[in-house]
């Protein structure tokens, strides 16, 4: 850290924590899930960057998506995201989240996540390689600053309709809704 | 007990079977569907001790589908399964009608296969306990894995009329 990164770090404080503690919550899903064992451990590191995986959601505030998303496992992501406390950051990772990969024409695995829950960033690839997460994470790192990473004030505001998206793909929800719905619009 | 005893005591024991003849290929065995739970019983006595694995197979121009037990063994002592290997079999259920009686009695391992094939092939097995959904969490109007399921219509008619988030709104 140089000296004019001190003097950013103390004016924004909150966003630097936020930045360098970006913890992971331990979710698998589909076969992507793989990737991330080597990226944690010894090989690759990822401590460097500040993630390591923790085992409940009220921990964590990054949530990573990888691999195809069935509609049991949609159903999973969705309360597991709504635990985490905020700020919280989601990254769709591999191919099969972003447009359904080649589950394209599955009947049972979800196409695009981001109808669902909100998305701050995207990477493609079957499978990506650990490079690729912390690509990632570099970029996210960017956006907090610039303060566009928001896909959680996102899911605050427009809840009504990732609400009504869920709804419709999974029937009613079991759980009260996160942010009260407004009816009379 | 070699293969060929173990092959002429299932044919004096059971009228209408027939066993395969080439001797490079594993064994099978093709029976009808009322025929399975005895044969099973009589290749378990046999010892042929564990069933690994209850397969469906839809032969949507043929109007049937076949069902394929295959069967290994454990124990050290069996001379025939050193030659035979797994042994496969087969038979064929109306796809009008798909029902058969279940083989829980003789393989207790044979229930989660069945209630698989049950939901996604839509067979019935008489005296099965509990066929209820193993997998999937919707009700679909054809089973998912029958020919006649259209994937694509599906996902078109499902997935892509669940409309995306747009930015602008707020």
């Amino acid at each position: 850290m140089d000296r004019e990164q001190v003097i950013k770090a103390l004016k924004d404080s909150g966003k630097w924590g936020h930045k360098y503690s970006l913890w992971a919550v331990y979710f698998c899903t589909g076969c992507g899930i793989i990737e991330i064992p080597p990226s944690i451990t010894s090989r690759w590191d990822a401590e460097r960057f500040g993630i390591i995986p923790v085992a409940s959601p009220r921990q964590a505030n990054l949530f990573l998506i990888t691999g195809y998303v069935s509609m049991k496992t949609l159903k999973a992501i969705i309360r597991t995201y709504e635990q985490m406390g905020e700020p919280k950051y989601t990254v769709a990772f591999g191919s099969c989240p972003i447009n359904g990969g080649m589950y394209w024409d599955s009947y049972n695995t979800i196409k695009k996540l981001d109808k669902y829950i909100p998305i701050d960033g995207l990477i493609a690839g079957c499978m990506p390689r650990p490079e690729a997460v912390f690509i990632a994470v570099t970029h996210l790192w960017k956006m907090i600053d610039k303060g566009t990473a928001d896909a959680y004030k996102k899911y605050k505001n427009q809840y009504k309709y990732y609400r009504r998206n869920q709804e419709m793909a999974l029937g009613k929800l079991k759980w009260p809704p996160l942010y009260p719905i407004d009816k009379n619009e | 007990m070699n293969k060929k005893n173990l092959i002429d005591g299932l044919k004096l024991t059971f009228a209408d079977i027939r066993v395969n003849k080439d001797e490079d290929e594993l064994m099978k065995i093709y029976a009808k569907k009322e025929q399975v739970k005895t044969i099973l019983r009589y290749l378990k006595d046999n010892g042929y001790d564990h069933l690994a694995l209850v397969s469906c197979v839809d032969w949507i121009n043929e109007g049937e589908f076949g069902l394929i037990y295959i069967l290994t063994s454990y124990a050290d002592n069996n001379e025939a399964y050193k030659e035979t290997g797994d042994v496969y079999l087969k038979t064929r259920i109306s796809r009008r009608k798909p029902e058969t009686e279940s083989v829980i009695e003789n393989f207790e391992n044979a229930e989660p296969y069945e209630r698989e094939i049950h939901e996604l092939f839509g067979v019935d097995f008489i005296g099965h306990p509990r066929l209820i959904p193993l997998f999937l969490d919707r009700n679909y109007e054809v089973p998912p894995f029958r020919k006649n399921f259209d994937t694509r219509k599906y996902v078109k008619d499902f997935f892509e009329s669940i409309p995306a988030v747009s930015e602008e709104k707020t």
